[in-house]
């Protein structure tokens, strides 16, 4: 069960002098694997470091190194002499044919009891981070909590390893083949969250008069800076799966959403996508698509034009408290604004964000804003 | 009883890692659980406290879900007192086992402490459905709304406080397929899931199974209330008391029954929708003028039924799948076609006219001018509102009307809406002409409207 799967066998130097390594005689007892340290810092491989004492004559050594039942790749290992580094020279590294193995020959210049340093990359050893957000009821701050998942899949148990993260101080911890670990490792009250509400004119449908029966939902995110004023900022958040509670004001919480976040860097946005609102209702329509400045050729055919075209979008609170709406409108092509009754701001040539500020809605009804874009297209062959 | 269910064990770990599961010593049993039950998604927030009787040092707590929807990904246990001398170091998912966590608690405390834990699960689902009774002169209607929870989870909840969410929550694994992994997070190189596709409709009609007398048998004296709030974008609907489902049954609750809410019988015509038959719906406003606006209403299905006689004899009208409603929106309940309202447009001319030409006199621009008559008739005893929409397949018109009423509402640059309000028993005729410009005759219109 708990067999180590990872050898190392030292081979007294003479053995195998002309026959090549046919039939290669593993002698010398097992070296205990000391210190092992588990990098997890590269979110692709685990690089595990171990350190072994070999026992070493003068002259010439071969060490087997072997391993089953583990994913090693071959060409990441690496061996380090830690107590006579001038003195102990690698001199090269065989693989036997059929054989999840490797010989080292190493030359020595004394009888050592050297410690020496072997890397290696491992497969099936990971590890993934979760986060658990709990937001007050004002929906301004969260509690923020990490989790470090530790995945032990690699086929070999760890008794005792120093685990490394990309920061933060290593910690002590065994983990065995086929367990999962689970561990607290950042917990920051009151973090200052922003709350998004999104209506992408060209993902969510225009007039859910359309729409029998169905609510279209507003995506509504939040927003997390991690920086150190937000009592972030100390390092890049890991990417990972984030639930994300409420307070309800009476001592419990409910579950809002989940959703990925991707990796944060230090001074960067994360935009967790929550859920979808059904008490903000955007209608929009096209009022009016008229050509004008028809230029013709000789046959009479239009070859050139632009449009005239007005587009409205009634905007809706139905909620009890006021929200920001951000509004993406997308106008394709050479294009300039008539008129438009909101401010906006160019995302990029085609699109255009507004923020939209609504009230709470009174006891008359909702808060309703209207957004009247009138605008041409500039420049437009027929059949574009 | 219980066949399946969470079970806590403390074990006295002396070292650091327990995998031999040993001294057992103490079993503590829920003392209260609160469920938060999601429609939009199968999944189901319980928290339930007990009480732990910890030692001073390392003590290892065991926590298992044999045959139970639990995402053991969810699963997190908090001191309820002395949290800082309380750290709970790790939850570790030992190997070769299935369902089943070991906490490691590093305490200062010796002695009994409360403690939560918080998981998901799926299994428990509610939805929401209404009926509504109309006054015989359909003027009001008495609406009813319930919400019927089931528990198909695979654990016994006794008298839990129950809490319903009515909202859309971004998921992005279900619940039942976290339940049912081998290992809680997957392993290393495994490909992750797609996000959840909607939860499949096997389990509903489960939950479906005829049980009315249990309902009939819940029907106790005085129904419970059902108290509502608002929570970020979703609306937390609270049972009074607490609540004991056994797995398997489902109950039904009622949310809340307004009599005399004012309706409007209202009837649309609109030929790319609804064909040519004329579509019944009843609108109202969720709003404080008609009874309601204390909340949002849950989608759900309604069921609408009309009082005949002084004897509370019933007709059945018809259903409708009634979707989520703010507070203060409109309401218009699709109640399907009918044939006792009756709208007929005739084309009763058709024409063309204002030609123009090319300088090698090919045709380059015209009008089509059409005339149609449409003809409304109410035959129901009671009195209808009547829209009809038309839609156009050009964006250069003019309209004329003539008849009964004058007037339309521009829906948007093709569609244009006429209201017609018929008494009991009565019919109107309007008449429009439409001219559609055509060609050159288009940019003559643009030109006209005064646009640049």
């Amino acid at each position: 069960m708990n067999a180590k799967r990872i050898a190392v066998i030292g081979v007294l130097a003479l053995l195998c002098l002309a026959a090549g390594a046919q039939a290669r005689i593993k002698l010398v007892a097992l070296p205990e694997r000391a210190a092992t340290v588990i990098r997890l810092d590269n979110p692709n491989a685990t690089l595990i470091e171990e350190e072994r004492v070999l026992t070493l004559q003068k002259g010439l050594n071969k060490v087997d190194f072997s391993w089953k039942g583990v994913q090693i790749d071959e060409d990441s290992i690496r061996l380090e002499s830690l107590d006579h580094p001038g003195d102990v020279t690698l001199l090269s590294i065989s693989y036997p044919p059929g054989e999840a193995a490797l010989v080292w020959e190493i030359s020595s210049a004394g009888d050592f009891a050297e410690t020496v340093r072997i890397s290696y990359l491992l497969s099936n050893i990971d590890r993934l981070i979760t986060y658990k957000a709990v937001a007050n009821k004002a929906e301004t701050f969260v509690d923020l909590k990490s989790y470090l998942v530790l995945r032990n899949f690699s086929g070999e148990d760890f008794e005792k390893a120093r685990v490394l993260l990309d920061y933060g101080e290593a910690f002590e911890q065994g983990i065995d083949h086929e367990e999962t670990k689970q561990m607290l490792f950042l917990n920051e009250p009151n973090v200052p969250v922003r709350k998004i509400w999104t209506f992408d004119a060209e993902s969510l449908p225009w007039d859910p008069e359309q729409l029998n029966n169905q609510n279209v939902g507003i995506p509504v995110s939040y927003e997390i800076v991690n920086s150190e004023e937000n009592r972030l900022g100390e390092f890049a958040l890991w990417g990972g799966k984030a639930r994300l509670f409420q307070q309800d004001g009476h001592g419990s919480t409910i579950f809002l959403g989940e959703d990925n976040a991707s990796l944060v860097p230090v001074g960067e946005k994360m935009e967790l996508y929550i859920g979808d609102s059904r008490d903000i209702v955007v209608t929009q329509r096209k009022m009016q698509d008229t050509q004008i400045n028809l230029r013709k050729n000789n046959d009479g055919r239009i070859v050139l034009f632009d449009t005239d075209e007005v587009i409205t979008a009634k905007i809706e609170n139905f909620k009890d408290s006021p929200a920001v709406l951000t509004m993406i409108q997308h106008l394709p092509g050479q294009w300039d604004m008539e008129q438009c009754n909101l401010k906006y701001t160019k995302k990029d040539a085609s699109t255009l964000k507004f923020e939209i500020e609504l009230p709470a809605r009174t006891e008359k009804g909702p808060a309703v804003k209207e957004l009247t874009m009138h605008y041409h297209r500039r420049n437009v062959r027929p059949g574009q | 009883m219980k066949r399946a269910s969470a079970i806590l064990m403390i074990l006295g770990a002396l070292g650091a890692t327990a995998t031999a599961k040993v001294d057992l010593t103490t079993l503590p049993s829920r003392d209260t659980v609160q469920l938060t039950i999601y429609n939009s998604a199968d999944m189901t927030l319980v928290r339930e406290s007990r009480a732990l009787t910890l030692k001073e040092g390392v003590n290892a707590l065991q926590f298992s879900w044999e045959n139970t929807l639990i995402d053991p990904t969810s699963l997190e246990m908090l001191p309820k007192a002395q949290a800082d001398r309380i750290e709970i170091a790790e939850l570790v998912y030992p190997p070769r086992v299935r369902n089943l966590g070991l906490w490691n608690i590093q305490s200062e405390v010796s002695g009994p402490v409360p403690v939560e834990i918080t998981y998901l699960t799926s299994g428990l689902t509610w939805r929401a459905f209404y009926m509504g009774t109309l006054a015989q002169d359909e003027k009001t209607m008495r609406l009813q709304g319930y919400v019927r929870v089931t528990n198909n989870s695979g654990e016994d909840y006794e008298n839990a406080q129950t809490r319903l969410i009515v909202g859309k929550v971004h998921i992005l694994d279900e619940i039942a397929e976290l339940a049912q992994r081998q290992y809680p997070y997957g392993r290393p190189g495994e490909i992750v899931p797609l996000p959840a596709v909607p939860p499949s409709t096997s389990r509903r009609a489960f939950g479906m199974m005829p049980r009315l007398h249990v309902m009939s048998e819940a029907a106790v004296a005085k129904p419970k209330e059902i108290v509502k709030e608002g929570l970020s974008e979703y609306f937390l609907y609270t049972i009074e008391g607490t609540e004991t489902i056994p797995t398997g049954w489902s109950k039904r609750l009622a949310s809340f029954d307004v009599e005399g809410v004012p309706v409007v019988n209202l009837y649309k015509y609109e030929e790319e929708r609804y064909g040519t038959r004329v579509v019944r719906f009843l609108s109202f406003k969720n709003d404080e003028a008609h009874k309601l606006g204390q909340t949002p209403i849950p989608d759900g299905s309604l069921k609408v039924y009309r009082s005949v006689d002084e004897q509370k004899h019933l007709s059945y009208e018809g259903q409708s799948a009634f979707k989520y409603i703010p507070v203060n929106e409109d309401v218009e309940l699709n109640l399907g076609a009918v044939a006792d309202v009756v709208v007929e447009p005739k084309l009763m001319e058709s024409k063309t006219e204002n030609y123009r030409f090319d300088n090698r006199g090919n045709i380059n621009g015209w009008d089509d001018v059409q005339t149609f008559t449409v003809e409304v008739r109410n035959t129901r005893d009671v009195p209808a509102r009547i829209e009809i929409t038309r839609n156009f397949n050009t964006v250069a018109w003019d309209l004329r009307r003539a008849g009964d009423e004058t007037g339309f509402e521009k829906v948007d640059l093709n569609t244009v809406k006429f209201t017609v309000e018929l008494p009991a028993q009565s019919k109107k005729t309007f008449e429009y002409t439409l001219t559609a410009y055509q060609g050159v005759r288009a940019e003559d219109w643009t030109r006209r409207s005064g646009r640049p």
